[in-house]
């Protein structure tokens, strides 16, 4: 395991710039997830660190040592690709082992085969390694992909929305599994997700990429309860932040300059107006079973917010809003405080 | 209001077909369709067959029709088994098969592997690469003709060039050891363009993200090679070599207007004997049991092969 440090990179396809003056450091043993939506140069990030793809300026440090230009054999990452990338004429057994058996290792048929089970217990296919790679099911071959990636010691892992293609609940089992494995290991990893879930129960720390530029980093908490600007806050929780206009509900606190108030559930308290005159109408209370979420219109505006599940309130009711420490941001999307 | 709008939208739509042609069913209807393909095909092809599998156990001779016809039983199948000639021309369709199948895919292979490296102009190459394959064999056989001519021919004048022997040596049609071999150089300068497009098919499907794992698994560009290009463009290369191996079994015309199977018998593949005997010596029962013959041959082989192809795409 080895630290990465990405100094200044630059990436373009064409017109297109992926990437923009990227710095990242990832420590030894850390676990960075990514976050952003599609075209924030997430990917591409993966790509310039395994070597996949040449920055057009900066650096890139593996274990301290200038990998800019170095081919990805000679960086030593480990990649799990988004698509199951399993070799298909092969089985199991051999694709956990095909990194193992590079001519660069010269590792005995004997060390590869312990290796191999060794991993294969810790992904929970050692019961499928005679199998076709073919003939898994689409969770299993995620498992065999990110199995050959632990077959290494390598510098760093590399995964890119490994999980984005399995059904949920494989999606929640895996992604516990991933993290313990992670931490049993000390592995350093940089995961990329479009998953705020994801993000915020694997990472150490989060770093929201848009349009290829690396917007905030921090620890989830802090992305979560300090989000640098609009764009970060938008990013993260569930149901999505609402962003009110400063004045459409009374804001006391507010620092000179607020231009939009942002206020997700704990941020909010919603009561049954007691006079008859409320700042907001309930339009309905949609029902998911585990939680209920309350659709609110103020003015101009609609909210939503997590609401009990035996709560009074139904569609028609008038109710009171008022504001609980909640997030400012000002004419430039800034958060100000 | 809205019923009668029904009523005439139900008017206006037509009867099926096989309602208003009183008598005939759907079913009957689509035989009717096909009947003519079904005719033509039982006429010149499957009547035939029969005709061929019959006259192959008599002594008819097309050239005397009027002469009774003795059923002979085995007796030609034995005397084809059996006959020295019979199994020289074998052995020279093997041998012809075996080398234009073996530098057709080698080459062939090779090209495709080049052309997938997706050089600057290679959409042209490989536009030029298969223009041989698009010719008429017959415009081919005499093309070339020309060009193993000993005295006015590109390719002998081009041979003794590089080699200083005479141009007039250089008889490729005529001498008995290299005879073969011209043959076997406009086939596979002809049909190399078709295994490099079946094959360049297979190079395309392997997805690139496959090499891209594998390099950074630190596999080096010959094991990608021989791990990843190799096996997963397989079953391609198998079927190439399938259609060139079962067209090539049967080939007569490059053959026919190259040197008619000479000098002597050295290039008279099955087909050319099958010719000789059937149109020059009028055994046309002998003959029909000798297609019988190969048509299984054939047949055998290319059920085997396909059962090996087809546990090959399994992995």
């Amino acid at each position: 395991m080895a630290d990465v440090h990405i100094k200044g990179v630059s990436k373009s396809f064409g017109e297109t710039v992926a990437v923009d003056n990227l710095d990242l450091q990832i420590k030894d043993g850390e676990f960075v997830v990514l976050l952003g939506p599609t075209g924030a140069g997430k990917t591409t990030t993966l790509r310039l660190v395994a070597g996949l793809e040449r920055p057009d300026s900066g650096t890139i440090h593996i274990a301290g040592r200038d990998a800019t230009v170095l081919s990805p054999a000679e960086r030593d990452t480990a990649f799990v690709f988004q698509q199951y990338s399993l070799y298909p004429h092969l089985s199991v057994f051999d694709n956990l082992a095909f990194p193992l058996r590079s001519p660069a290792r010269k590792l005995s048929e004997d060390a590869v085969r312990r290796r191999v089970e060794e991993v294969a217990r810790l992904v929970r296919i050692h019961h499928k390694l005679d199998n076709r790679s073919t003939k898994l099911s689409g969770g299993e071959m995620q498992r065999v992909a990110i199995g050959r990636a632990l077959v290494r010691k390598p510098s760093i892992y590399l995964m890119d929305e490994p999980l984005s293609s399995l059904d949920a609940k494989l999606r929640a089992d895996l992604r516990l599994e991933l993290k313990r494995i992670q931490s049993e290991l000390g592995a350093t990893m940089l995961y990329v997700t479009h998953d705020q879930i994801e993000a915020m129960t694997m990472a150490d720390r989060i770093g929201i990429l848009s349009e290829g530029e690396l917007v905030q980093i921090g620890t989830p908490r802090a992305i979560y309860s300090e989000p640098a600007n609009l764009h970060v806050a938008a990013r993260l929780g569930q149901p999505a932040i609402n962003l009110l206009p400063a004045g459409l509900l009374p804001d006391g606190g507010a620092p000179t300059g607020t231009r939009t108030i942002g206020a997700r559930t704990e941020h909010l308290s919603i009561e049954k107006a007691a006079n008859g005159h409320g700042d907001g109408v309930v339009d309905w209370v949609e029902h998911l079973g585990d939680q209920n979420h309350l659709h609110v219109t103020v003015g101009p505006k609609k909210l939503v917010t997590l609401t009990d599940p035996d709560t009074p309130l139904e569609r028609g009711d008038l109710v009171t809003i008022r504001y609980r420490m909640p997030l400012y941001f000002g004419s430039d999307g800034q958060r100000l405080t | 209001m809205l019923n009668r709008t029904a009523d005439n939208v139900a008017r206006a739509t037509p009867e099926p077909l096989a309602r208003r042609v009183r008598g005939i069913s759907d079913k009957g209807l689509a035989w009717l369709f096909i009947s003519p393909t079904i005719l033509l095909l039982l006429a010149i092809n499957i009547f035939p067959l029969f005709w061929a599998i019959y006259l192959s156990f008599t002594n008819f001779r097309a050239n005397r029709p009027n002469e009774v016809v003795k059923n002979l039983g085995l007796a030609n199948y034995k005397r084809i088994l059996t006959d020295q000639d019979i199994w020289i021309a074998m052995q020279t369709t093997a041998h012809f098969v075996f080398w234009t199948i073996l530098l057709q895919t080698v080459i062939g292979f090779t090209l495709a592997w080049l052309i997938d490296r997706k050089f600057r102009g290679h959409a042209f190459w490989t536009t030029i690469i298969l223009v041989p394959m698009m010719l008429s064999p017959a415009v081919v056989g005499n093309f070339w003709r020309f060009l193993y001519e000993p005295q006015i021919g590109l390719f002998s004048y081009v041979i003794s060039f590089v080699t200083g022997i005479p141009p007039t040596n250089v008889q490729m049609l005529s001498n008995v050891d290299l005879a073969p071999w011209s043959i076997i150089i406009v086939d596979t300068w002809m049909w190399t363009p078709y295994v490099m497009l079946i094959c360049l098919a297979g190079l395309r499907s392997i997805p690139e993200y496959i090499y891209e794992a594998a390099e950074v698994d630190r596999a080096s560009n010959w094991r990608q090679f021989w791990s990843i290009t190799l096996p997963m463009a397989l079953p391609f290369i198998m079927l190439a070599v399938l259609f060139r191996g079962i067209e090539n079994f049967k080939m007569f015309d490059m053959v026919n207007l190259l040197t008619g199977g000479g000098p002597g018998s050295t290039t008279e593949v099955a087909s050319i004997t099958l010719k000789r005997q059937a149109f020059e010596s009028w055994r046309t029962g002998y003959s029909s049991a000798f297609a019988i013959i190969l048509f299984v041959a054939v047949f055998g082989l290319a059920n085997i092969y396909v059962k090996a192809l087809n546990k090959v795409k399994q992995r």
